[in-house]
């Protein structure tokens, strides 16, 4: 399951002999020349296989439980890197590497105020060093990424990455330049309604004194015109949307605590097959609460449907509402089709294990848990994908 | 629950009931959780946040100062001209701040992990290392 490419390279000594070091999976292979002058060692580089998934989300790298649902699923818990700095905004599992993108802010908060940039802004990000390291990563070679303090406002020394089986890029621009964008795997854009972003910002700020009604909604008006401008264009290049959405299911519902949730999934996309209900490609309205089980209010509903999106065909799963009890997340669980679980009643048991995110019991943990393990699936198939064409290769 | 509050929120979470254990002959670990869970509940939690090291606390009461300072700053600038562009840029900075300061608030309640942890394993001797007591 490994790549290996051979390089020559001038050689400072010429022995004949095999080391290997297992941390950069690198084979040196020294030849003796004693004829000519010309020394040259070949050097035979194995890389692992990366793959690296973009999500796009305002409030930069906020998404701590939607990060610690993905690498779950993967396996392992995503920590900050040990010993590093205190203010990394990196994440680091066995199989995953989470980077935050303001660590590319050409402008750091002093510079943005003096040009009078927001963070939103093109001009305060770096978008040609993203490309080289998200570049330099996804080939197998480790780099120095600057770290962006959000408490300093500054910019701090580099912190080194190693290249992960699983790099996901998070923060206000993954899809914005056009080359980062070629070298994305798989994007997601988590799109929330302004009033869901109002009712979450209200529930966030309130408790800091320096924080009032009024305060949050004019931080929030004027992000506006900044936001609309540069992130929120980025949606149409997005292999899969979580719009979130105000409830129906409560008339006149402002506190954003039930939520309508819609996974939008691009149709056509290399290796991942969109999630359905019942009947792929059909427009089903489901409401599971009934005779065989019964929910409390407001209950649950969910609809799917082919759709149009930025003129992509795309499919469109949505639940409103929330869950109470286990077992109604079993029910709907064992009637949607397409999750690419490994076992029946994994999306269960991967909600179960993060009980306490918000989120646990309504679309937002559920999706992002499906998304999850969607990703986790276009890994896998990757992986073979490129085994089998090597293998091909050789014969 | 959607997103972290300083002291109490009310949310209807999934958690399986250690009270009850009926034996199930099935095989898969989920059916078994099926038959412990009560009925219907609704869980309040009440988590106090607090951090273990004087780093982060300080580092708390430092964002906080400067979302109160951050926010007189961008009402002033945005009554003198609103919808400039140093009245946006006076705005983002408060959203900045802001969320670094619910990001610390979440990984202290929800992760129990002070941000401090692993720094202060390799340096305890730093002024920052020591133990935070209320």
């Amino acid at each position: 399951m490994a790549v290996s490419t051979i390089y020559s390279t001038q050689a400072l000594n010429s022995t004949h002999f095999l080391t290997s070091s297992s941390s950069s999976k690198q084979v040196f292979l020294y030849r003796r020349q004693p004829q000519t002058n010309r020394r040259f060692n070949t050097l035979i580089t194995c890389a692992q296989e990366t793959i690296v998934i973009g999500l796009a989300a305002d409030s930069g790298c906020g998404k701590s439980t939607f990060m610690r649902r993905l690498t779950s699923v993967f396996g392992g818990a995503a920590k900050p890197p040990k010993g590093g700095n205190p203010d990394s905004n990196t994440l680091i599992s066995d199989t995953t590497t989470v980077i935050c993108l303001d660590d590319y802010h050409s402008l750091d908060r002093y510079g943005r105020k003096e040009q009078k940039v927001t963070a939103l802004d093109p001009r305060a990000n770096d978008f040609d060093l993203m490309y080289e390291q998200v570049k330099a990563l996804k080939n197998g070679v480790a780099v120095e990424k600057p770290i962006y303090n959000h408490v300093t406002g500054l910019l701090d020394p580099p912190e080194l990455i190693q290249p992960p089986k699983i790099l996901v890029i998070e923060g206000l621009h993954p899809m914005f330049d056009e080359r980062v964008r070629d070298l994305l795997d798989f994007s997601i854009y988590l799109d929330i309604s302004n009033e869901v972003k109002f009712a979450w910002k209200i529930q966030r700020d309130m408790a800091e004194r320096g924080h009032s009604l009024e305060s949050i909604k004019a931080s929030i008006e004027a992000r506006k015109p900044d936001f609309d401008a540069f992130i929120d264009p980025q949606k149409q290049y997005a292999d899969a949307v979580i719009e979130v959405l105000p409830t129906t299911l409560i008339p006149d519902d402002n506190e954003g605590k039930v939520l309508r949730v819609r996974l939008i999934m691009k149709e056509g996309v290399k290796y991942f097959s969109p999630v359905y209900l019942f009947d792929e490609g059909s427009t089903i309205s489901w409401i599971p609460c009934g005779r065989k089980l019964t929910c409390s209010y407001p209950g649950i509903k969910f609809n799917y449907e082919p759709d149009s999106y930025f003129d992509h065909e795309v499919s469109v799963l949505e639940m409103d509402g929330q869950f109470d009890r286990l077992d109604e997340l079993i029910y709907v669980e064992s009637h949607l089709s397409n999750l690419s679980t490994k076992f029946y009643g994994e999306v269960t048991q991967q909600m179960l294990k993060h009980a306490d995110f918000p989120g646990s019991n309504n679309g937002t943990g559920l999706f992002q848990t499906i998304v999850g393990l969607k990703i986790r699936d276009l890994y896998e198939q990757l992986i073979a994908n490129k085994a089998t064409a090597r293998a091909e290769a050789k014969a | 629950m959607i997103s972290g509050s300083a002291t109490a929120s009310h949310g209807r979470v999934l958690l399986p009931s250690h009270r009850e254990r009926r034996p199930v002959s099935t095989g898969s670990n989920i059916l078994r959780f099926r038959e412990t869970v009560p009925r219907q509940f609704s869980l309040m939690m009440v988590t106090k946040a607090t951090a273990k090291y004087m780093g982060t606390k300080m580092r708390e009461e430092k964002l906080s100062e400067m979302i109160e300072e951050k926010v007189k700053e961008a009402t002033e600038v945005c009554e003198a001209e609103e919808m400039s562009e140093e009245c946006r840029v006076a705005w983002d900075e408060v959203e900045e701040v802001s969320q670094a300061r619910a990001d610390l608030r979440i990984k202290l309640k929800l992760l129990n992990q002070d941000p401090l942890e692993s720094f202060c394993q390799e340096n305890p001797e730093t002024d920052e290392c020591r133990i935070y007591e209320d």
